[in-house]
């Protein structure tokens, strides 16, 4: 067990362990209690319109019963969190940011608020658990509970008497969906769905496979990969901010930075050695000039070699060969495009 | 719990006997397990010299790195190859086809200084 952001959380399970777990979902399904993430809502006359200019993604792109990856930035430009944005109504919106970001989120949006718009912080109101892989419509059709429905999108409905959010999100890259039951009904509801996931050839799934499945995607992680420091167009993230809002924090600042171009932006890498990037390790070009640092790396169970996202100069291009200084050690590693394995969602 | 025909280090690695001077050496199945699925594993090269406590090579796990440290002083005479393709076996058989280096030592006598069966339990027990 690992301590999160204050929450105890499984590295990997019992008989499990990070490679086992990560073919599960990839090959299977794989079930995740990720009920630390944080859990918000902003209620009342205009709380849609309030979100929107208050996240960078545009609000106006989906309907109600759709969700939406966005993002939280400060002035300058920083992000204050990545999260998910679900629209329930004009006046009804609930909002799903990192566990040690929540706070963030909820301080930034109720200083904002205009009168009459609510924002209240519901992290111990609902858990979150994830069903994740190609057997994930499966699961969800022998429990009896919503399935198909289309990317993104989310149905409320209630298993066993106790109401459930059931939304087709994730971040595996996988085909699968994100249960929002309540609190209280959450350890019912694992127990419920453990016993179908095992059924069908799963197993639980802890934070460690978690990160080499997102990683092998290409999905960033808050805190590594975007940050007060890392910006939305540095991460390639610009896909989920409304560039033609008219208003956002941050907005002008990211603006000029889309139209001057970056200095240095997300790219992939991929170890052509036995090399494993991690975190904060130096990059170099093939004349030895440090162009920049990895922000997340890990061993791809899936390609078995070692990937890694990295902040290098914009000026650095694809197929490029680069050096990686681990711990004293070279590794020769080629720039890719993520992602680094051909699943989908969808 | 742990075998009995081997020496240990307080750095949970596994030192056995297999010729007048020469041993083997890796990593306790405390170390494996702590470390979980092992991925990468990187050793000294046969000739190269090694001292008690310096770090000689590394065993990286899909969630952390840690340092390999010679158990002994000597020569390295061999070291697994296999593990190169198939770190995972350390993982399956750490006390087995899980070795890692084999030394010759410049003097035997000093295997006497490292932990027996025992000694390295109530180790672990206490760590």
């Amino acid at each position: 067990m690992a301590d999160f952001g204050g929450w105890e959380m499984p590295i990997e399970y019992p008989d499990g362990g990070v490679l086992k777990e990560h073919a599960a979902v990839r090959e299977r399904v794989g079930l995740f209690d990720v009920s630390h993430l944080g859990k918000m809502q902003v209620s009342g006359p205009g709380a849609r319109e309030f979100v929107n200019r208050q996240f960078t993604n545009d609000l106006s792109r989906i309907d109600p019963g759709q969700a939406q990856y966005s993002m939280l930035c400060d002035v300058s430009g920083g992000v204050v969190d990545d999260l998910i944005v679900y629209l329930r109504t004009d006046s009804d919106v609930f909002v799903v940011p990192n566990a040690a970001n929540t706070a963030a989120v909820v301080e930034q949006l109720t200083a904002a608020a205009p009168d009459g718009v609510t924002v209240e912080d519901q992290h111990t109101r609902f858990g979150v658990l994830a069903v994740q892989g190609p057997r994930a419509d499966a699961v969800m059709q022998s429990l009896g509970l919503p399935y198909g429905h289309e990317y993104m999108g989310f149905v409320e409905t209630d298993f066993q008497g106790a109401p459930v959010i059931v939304c087709r999100t994730g971040y595996t890259g996988e085909r699968g969906y994100e249960l929002l039951p309540t609190w209280e009904s959450t350890p019912a509801l694992w127990d419920a769905v453990m016993e179908v996931v095992a059924a069908e050839g799963g197993r639980p799934v802890g934070l460690g496979a978690r990160d080499t499945l997102r990683t092998e995607m290409g999905y960033p992680l808050h805190g590594q990969d975007l940050s007060s420091t890392i910006s939305p167009v540095q991460a390639r993230a610009g896909w989920a901010v409304g560039w033609n809002k008219p208003e956002f924090p941050g907005r002008s600042t990211l603006l000029a930075e889309k139209e001057a171009g970056p200095r240095r932006r997300l790219f992939g890498l991929l170890a052509t050695d036995r090399g494993i990037p991690r975190p904060h390790m130096q990059v170099k070009d093939a004349a030895g000039s440090i162009i920049g640092e990895v922000t997340s790396g890990t061993f791809s169970p899936t390609l078995r070699t070692g990937i890694g996202l990295a902040l290098l100069e914009s000026s650095t291009s694809e197929g490029m060969e680069v050096t990686v200084d681990v711990r004293g050690r070279p590794s020769t590693m080629t720039v890719v495009r993520p992602p680094f394995v051909d699943v989908s969602p969808r | 719990m742990y075998p009995e025909d081997l020496k240990y280090t307080t750095d949970h690695e596994w030192v056995r006997s297999v010729g007048e001077a020469t041993v083997r050496f890796g990593i306790t199945d405390y170390a494996q397990d702590a470390l979980g699925d092992i991925v990468y594993v990187s050793l000294p090269d046969v000739g190269a010299a090694l001292a008690t406590g310096d770090p000689c090579g590394e065993v990286e796990s899909t969630k952390s790195v840690s340092d390999l440290y010679a158990p002994v002083t000597g020569t390295v005479t061999g070291r697994n190859e296999a593990l190169g393709a198939t770190p995972e076996v350390v993982n399956a058989d750490a006390y087995g086809e899980g070795w890692m280096v084999e030394v010759e030592l410049t003097d035997p006598a000093q295997l006497e200084a490292l932990l027996d069966s025992a000694a390295y339990a109530a180790h672990v027990a206490s760590s």
